[in-house]
């Protein structure tokens, strides 16, 4: 996987196919260098043999969902610091709280516009 | 990738959410227990409703937030499965299908406001019950019940610490940013407080909220700072306010007017916020997951420290109040996103604990795979189709040459028909795609005929092409009702006969020497032959004096305009049945037969090719033409030595295989070819399998070659011809049409007054 090495690295983790395309179109037209996993088990395996500078995960997901994902990237010293937004249609307090107790760096609520949310990638990067 | 590829992808997704969440409403039926069932049908409409927010179909996005509000105090245990609420979710997924067809044609979405209204009863009824129990427990110890807004609503919130919440937050943060970006007029920001004894002079603050909403995207925020300690709660004392963020675009004198009657009750602040708020107005895209109005908000916790009412449901619209407006800046608390329907905040409490348990996901497999457009995949096959054509021109040009036998070419086949099996497995399904709706269909009949049946289905792996699977709903739907309504006799019947009262309806599939074969066999009272004989005869189908075997009186029921039931039912029997479903079959390439045993059960059995577009053939010549019969059906061929062939007083020939008599056809004569050979010594003889008529001899003159065919329908370029199943182009590029061996068999070998029928 090659990528211009001034790109910021996305990796979106979705199990929604159209929700995926909707991600890839709108972050790599913001100039961003995305890849894409289906659900928390697969990012993870992703993870393993590849890095990103921001993960982008839902929280419905099949497998293991976006708190499982978050936890288990926190435990693990490589990406205790890397940023992870939430991006959900979920926008109960008490989920927000549960995502921040994971160990989430933002939260973002779908639909998502597109100009936004690279806004907030950019925020979380620099 | 276009939008327009994207939103295709949406509705791929859909239709597989609506498939998966109705086999998972399956499973709640046996098991409503079963938690992983409840999640699966949950994420399924919630993978709907995100999408619909992207694309911007707003009524299915509402319609999807409200049935998945209610799915989600089932799966977090606030609401027990029962019957009732099993049924309502049917129904509810019944129309989300509809509202997801409607907006995949760019219809106006359906009249939801029924359902959305009983799914709202559901989930209120709950919340009713359990804020009932409330007040019952409460007013005993008149406890001081902390005041029943979520934890949440406490300002500095224990673990708030070290993050900044607008940080954490990014959604609203980003308001500042996309109004950079796209620059608009500073939102309104309209703050409502009601002054204490509002509520006594008749306010009502929640109509208030409900216009200014209706005046364009808003967020509403509740403030319940002022809200006291239970002891000092007034219940008919106005304790809350709202702070209403509105586009910049809305007229200023449209918010005014909302107010123009509120008088003095309310003190109200229209402020061109310069400074936009930290949840100001989302922008149009965001803004769509607000869903309709927050009516929770304005209600208050209801008042139980009145024991004398206990019994009295609280006032619904309760009290509000905010004697220190202008004080302190008030803490905004709970951005009222979630439209709790008129459930009183009180009722939401207990669902606090419990959500906050969400259940871990469960494993599901997930599949790699790669979505592709059907035109796409049937290019595809098209051209594999003339890839093999080519192919076969190519080999019969080297055999001129003498080339035949170069392994190159042998390689070139070998190769050719590898690619074409991987396509055809790319166009496969397996068949549960169709067999996964036949629970809720029998569960449907079951309602309507009061028969108890148990279903049995088997072999839902076996693939199919997708062609197949998607024309064979109609036909099992038709067999199915069929069986439930003619064939299983009721519970009393039953058990007067001896059986079990419950039915049994048991669907099969499994692939046969490369054709799939379903089965639906039920154990009911099977055909009753002297009235299926009966009906044929007044129906005029048959001579009166017609002597049929019983599979030829099996047969009549898919003659067309047959129809036995007694009484025509709701369901099925309107006499266009069965031969419909014979013709469905047959435009598949299939074929239907039937076995019936009075008193112990029918059985359906389809027969079907596992594509429609290339199958296995043996070329043979029939005097000047070249005829290919699919190899499907061939059992083996031979030469007859002159012992083997008998000759009957109607001048039929019978062929002697294995001490057993097989008739012989003779293709020529009954397609009206004019055939070289008659003698069948001097010919070859085709045993032939056939539904209808058992096996056959066909007689040709010689066999050419044994290939795979590309089947060319002749319904599609020209018209359906009796006893031709379509075209082909051979080898040399000439066309040879394909024989219908079942049709043509049929037609020989019936007797005269079965010919008449089909």
């Amino acid at each position: 996987m090659t990528c211009a090495p001034d790109k910021t690295r996305i990796l979106t983790v979705d199990d929604s196919p159209s929700m995926r395309a909707l991600l890839m179109h709108a972050l790599t037209a913001e100039g961003f260098h995305v890849d894409q996993a289906d659900d928390g088990v697969s990012a993870l395996d992703w993870l393993k043999e590849n890095e990103c500078d921001v993960v982008i995960t839902d929280i419905n997901m099949p497998r293991m969902d976006g708190f499982g994902l978050i936890e288990n990237l926190r435990r693990d010293a490589i990406h205790d610091g890397r940023p992870i937004l939430v991006l959900t249609t979920e926008a109960s307090e008490e989920k927000k709280a549960q995502a921040r107790r994971a160990g989430a760096t933002g939260w973002i609520v779908k639909p998502f516009d597109a100009a936004k949310l690279a806004a907030a990638v950019r925020r979380v990067t620099h | 990738m276009t939008n327009e590829e994207i939103r295709t992808i949406f509705f791929a997704e859909c239709e597989e959410a609506l498939a998966s969440a109705e086999r998972a409403l399956t499973v709640c039926q046996t098991s409503p227990d079963n938690m992983d069932a409840v999640n699966d049908v949950f994420r399924s409409v919630h993978s709907i409703k995100g999408g619909a927010g992207a694309f911007g179909y707003t009524a299915l996005q509402v319609y999807t937030h409200g049935f998945e509000t209610l799915l989600s105090d089932v799966r977090d245990g606030i609401l027990p499965m029962s019957e009732d609420l099993l049924s309502l979710l049917l129904r509810a997924l019944d129309l989300l299908g509809d509202h997801v067809g409607r907006a995949l044609n760019g219809e106006p979405a359906p009249d939801d406001a029924a359902m959305i209204a009983q799914l709202a009863a559901a989930q209120a009824g709950n919340a009713a019950s359990a804020e009932t129990a409330a007040v019952v427990a409460a007013p005993v110890e008149a406890a001081p019940v902390e005041p029943s807004v979520p934890e949440a609503s406490d300002p500095p919130a224990a673990e708030a610490e070290s993050y900044d919440d607008l940080a954490f937050d990014l959604d609203a943060m980003l308001n500042d940013i996309a109004t950079d970006i796209a620059p608009s007029k500073p939102a309104w920001r309209i703050g409502v407080t009601p002054q204490p004894a509002a509520m006594l002079n008749g306010g009502e603050p929640l109509l208030l909220l409900r216009e200014l909403r209706a005046l364009g995207d808003s967020t509403v925020r509740l403030d319940t700072s002022a809200l006291p300690d239970l002891d000092a709660f007034d219940p008919q004392a106005a304790y809350l306010s709202w702070e209403v963020t509105l586009p910049g675009e809305v007229d200023r004198d449209a918010i005014e007017d909302v107010f123009g009657f509120s008088g003095d009750d309310l003190f109200v602040n229209i402020d061109t916020g310069a400074s936009v708020p930290e949840a100001a107005a989302p922008e149009a895209p965001s803004a769509a997951t607000e869903p309709p109005v927050a009516e929770a908000a304005p209600v208050a916790a209801p008042a139980p420290e009145q024991p004398v009412v206990a019994a009295a449901p609280p006032a619904p619209a309760a009290p509000v109040a905010a004697p220190a407006a202008a004080a302190e800046p008030a803490k905004p608390v709970l951005v009222a996103t979630q439209p709790a329907p008129a459930a009183p905040v009180a009722a939401a409490a207990p669902a606090v604990p419990a959500a906050a348990a969400a259940p871990a996901a469960p494993a599901a497999p997930v599949s790699q795979s790669v979505r592709i457009d059907l035109r796409k995949l049937d290019q595809l096959i098209d051209t594999v189709g003339e890839m093999m054509i080519a192919q076969a021109m190519l080999g019969q040009h080297m055999g001129m040459h003498g080339l035949r036998n170069s392994s190159e070419l042998a390689m070139l086949e070998s190769l050719t028909r590898d690619v074409q099996e991987r396509a055809m497995a790319i166009r496969a399904q397996p068949i549960s795609t169709v067999f996964s709706r036949i629970p809720r269909l029998l569960r449907d009949l079951q309602a309507s005929t009061g028969k108890n049946i148990r279903l049995e289905v088997s072999g839902e792996s076996t693939e199919i092409d997708k062609t197949i699977i998607e024309r064979l709903g109609d036909p099992l739907t038709h067999l199915i009702r069929n069986a439930a309504d003619h064939g299983i006799e009721d519970a009393e019947t039953r058990t007067a006969a001896g059986k079990d009262p419950e039915g049994t309806l048991r669907i099969s599939a499994e692939q046969r020497s490369g054709r799939i074969l379903i089965r639906i066999d039920d154990d009911g009272r099977g055909i009753d032959q002297a009235k299926v004989l009966k009906k044929a005869v007044e129906k005029g189908l048959v001579a009166p004096d017609a002597n049929l075997s019983p599979d030829e009186i099996n047969n009549l029921i898919f003659a067309p305009g047959f129809s036995t039931a007694e009484v025509v039912s709701s369901i099925s029997g309107r006499g266009v049945g069965m031969d419909v479903v014979r013709q469905n079959v047959k435009d598949l390439g299939g074929r239907i037969t039937v076995k019936t045993e009075p008193g112990a059960g029918t059985s359906f059995i389809l027969t079907l090719p596992l594509t429609l577009a290339i199958a296995d053939g043996m070329t043979v010549t029939v005097g000047s033409q070249t005829l290919v019969l699919p190899l499907s059906h061939i059992v083996e061929n031979l030469r007859p030595g002159p012992s083997d062939i008998q000759r009957l007083g109607n001048g039929r020939l019978m062929l002697k295989a294995r001490d057993r008599f097989i008739p012989v056809v003779d293709i020529a004569r009954a397609l009206g070819l004019d055939g070289q050979v008659s003698d069948p010594t001097q010919a070859v003889l085709i045993i032939v399998d056939t539904e209808l008529a058992g096996q056959a001899a066909l007689l040709v003159d010689s066999i050419v070659d044994q290939r795979q065919i590309v089947i060319k329908s002749l319904n599609a370029n020209y018209r359906s011809v009796e006893c031709v199943a379509g075209a082909t182009i051979l080898g040399d590029g000439r066309v040879a049409l394909i024989v219908d061996i079942d049709g043509l068999v049929a037609a020989e070998a019936g007797t005269q007054s079965y010919r008449e029928v089909a």
